[in-house]
């Protein structure tokens, strides 16, 4: 029972996490229907400035994090404007292999500047509340560490005020218009480009927040951002793809799925979970659980 | 492809069929020369050659995976899939059940040319991006079998030992300059039927097919059946380069079929112009002895690692945004 407890809570992080890397690659698809294969990269790309900055610039963690998210936006919107940007009229093809690139790149990039060993958060620089042994005691033993109450809470509260900005915003409205129809969109007056670099900017935000996540709860390394990337990815389908609010579904069942997968099948299989959830959906049900139903066209 | 027998053709054919006499020629050379004490700090002959019929074995499979990306128009991002199965049916044939050579690489090509069938019919009906998906999904999948199911593969890691050479009566060719022959012998019979499949009605239909499906449909052209098709024959090729490798390396491991070779054969489809076999040879040609003179250790320090992933990322991101249509001069 306590095992079963730990882990749901391990899932519920996990699933956070997907949820908040997803939203990123759901958000870009809607509007441009590109799947942004870089922004596993920007995620790894969070986590590694946040620990330069705790660990060499000696910046205290809350002042980090924030700080993090605003240099991954600007990164988000820099790579859109050079690399996708000028493909917007070219083939779909295209820009997927532009994206394929560009992860190869920023992965490679990250593993020549800060070598492939894992590296963890040191535990002396982080608030009290994130270090390990602070933790409630569930009922049959098991326990439960602040941490992870506070990353589920983190997820949850970004991705209200994420729903929020959407649905009752005016830049919320301008991102649904062009994820309706572009063309229509800009002959409103609405600034495609620039909606679409600020869209760029919130995925590539959220996705460093879910990176410092991880490097919390597991390591920072220079693949994480392709392995949990494809996840999320699996997550952003199964919700549907371009629907905000799949996204986190997603991401939560990804996650709870592949916890549970780990803990009674075989932690060899982890990710093979995703997989198989993001291939049986696709050709089972192209449109994801709340995605509208598109027929075979994605 | 063009059958005139002008010198420049000559030259190059002479220049194939008598490469590995001029590496170990280049051998004798600078060991004569270093009797004098004149060192040429030039790399093996054999090293050398090795690395040639590794590029050969790349343009096998770029060939294989352009009549996906190239002529259907589909982007495949799990071609290595059937580059494991067949690494992994010869290897296992030949490791395991002491099947020669000779039986195990067509069986290797026919359980590659199901897999592609079969991975081909649920998703017939996707385009772009969601077949690129459940592609690499498919790739996935088999790397994390090979990798986990030590009972199934027999060591850690997907490793599959002492894999035996191919042999005939007695001769067994082991040797770097027997692989030299073998690796050509496939490509040009690799090169001939793509060719005629490319000049045939398969070919203007799957060309039909890339430009624009419905309109395809509508002349008659039966889309599933002639999709199918490819990618079982493309299925089939990266399936026979998966069974050359098995021999060729001795030893195979799951390392040798990340995704990221996939990526790697899909940047030589790219830079050589998708749709061309050509275009498909020089990119593979290209890259794929680029990718051996930056491997970590020769140029590039190993402190750096894998640093020539990061020049093919980049290749591919300004090939996309300069010239789409690659080195070969078809606009995309």
């Amino acid at each position: 029972m306590a095992q079963f407890l730990e882990q749901i809570i391990n899932g519920l992080v996990l699933g956070g996490i997907y949820a908040l890397i997803a939203v990123g690659y759901t958000m870009v698809y809607g509007i441009i229907q590109l799947i942004n294969f870089a922004h596993g990269e920007i995620f790894m790309l969070g986590a590694y400035i946040a620990l330069m900055l705790i660990t060499v610039f000696g910046i205290p963690f809350w002042v980090a994090l924030p700080l993090s998210m605003v240099l991954c936006a600007m990164l988000g919107m820099l790579i859109d404007l050079v690399a996708y940007r000028p493909l917007r009229n070219a083939p779909r093809l295209s820009a997927l292999i532009t994206a394929i690139g560009m992860s190869l790149a920023l992965q490679n990039l990250a593993r020549m500047i800060w070598s492939a060993r894992d590296r963890q958060f040191p535990t002396q620089l982080l608030p009290t509340i994130f270090q390990g042994q602070n933790a409630i005691s569930l009922p049959g033993g098991g326990t439960l560490p602040y941490r992870d109450v506070c990353i589920i809470l983190l997820a949850l509260v970004l991705m209200i005020a994420l729903n929020r900005l959407i649905y009752l915003t005016k830049i919320g409205k301008a991102m649904r218009a062009c994820a309706q129809n572009p063309v229509a969109a800009n002959l409103m007056g609405i600034k495609t480009n620039q909606v679409i670099a600020i869209t760029f900017a919130i995925g590539s935000a959220l996705g460093a927040v879910a990176g410092i996540m991880v490097g919390l709860s597991e390591s920072v390394t220079p693949t994480m951002g392709y392995y949990k990337g494809v996840a999320a990815f699996a997550a952003a389908v199964l919700g549907g793809i371009g629907n905000v609010t799949g996204a986190m579904l997603g991401g939560i069942i990804i996650g709870v799925a592949e916890v549970f997968g780990a803990g009674y099948i075989s932690s060899g299989y982890r990710l093979a979970i995703a997989y198989i959830i993001m291939i049986v959906v696709i050709v089972i049900r192209p449109s994801g659980l709340l995605g509208k139903s598109t027929g075979t066209r994605a | 492809m063009n059958d005139k027998l002008t010198p420049k053709n000559v030259i190059l054919g002479l220049l194939v069929c008598f490469l590995p006499l001029l590496m170990y020629g280049i051998d004798a050379i600078s060991l004569l020369l270093s009797r004098y004490d004149i060192y040429l700090d030039l790399p093996s002959g054999d090293y050398m050659l090795r690395i040639v019929v590794r590029a050969y074995l790349y343009m096998l499979l770029a060939i294989g995976l352009n009549i996906v990306c190239g002529f259907t128009g589909q982007l495949d991002l799990g071609y290595v899939g059937f580059y494991l199965i067949g690494g992994y049916t010869a290897g296992l044939l030949m490791a395991r059940l002491g099947v020669t050579y000779w039986i195990a690489l067509p069986l290797a090509v026919i359980n590659g040319a199901l897999w592609g069938l079969l991975r081909g019919a649920p998703t017939l009906r996707l385009t772009g991006d969601y077949f690129a998906i459940v592609t690499f999904g498919f790739a996935e999948l088999l790397f994390r079998i090979v990798k986990n199911e030590e009972w199934l593969i027999g060591g850690p890691n997907g490793m599959v030992r002492d894999i035996p050479p191919p042999a005939v009566f007695g001769v067994v060719f082991n040797q770097n300059w027997h692989n030299y022959y073998h690796i050509i012998l496939l490509l040009m019979l690799v090169v001939f039927i793509t060719y005629r499949l490319q000049h045939s009605r398969v070919g203007r239909a799957w060309v039909a097919i890339r430009e624009d499906e419905q309109a395809a449909e509508s002349m008659g052209i039966n889309v599933s059946r002639y999709k199918a098709l490819a990618f079982t024959v493309s299925a089939a090729i990266g399936a026979l380069g998966g069974g050359f490798i098995a021999q060729f390396q001795v030893n195979i491991s799951a390392p040798f079929f990340e995704f990221w070779e996939s990526i790697f054969i899909l940047c030589m489809v790219v830079l050589g112009g998708m749709g061309s076999i050509r275009g498909a040879m020089i990119g593979a040609a290209i890259l794929g002895s680029l990718g051996e003179i930056l491997r970590p250790g020769f140029i590039i320090p190993y402190q750096f690692g894998n640093a020539r992933y990061l020049i093919f990322g980049i290749i591919l991101i300004l090939l996309m945004r300069f010239r789409p249509g690659g080195l070969s001069l078809r606009k995309a």
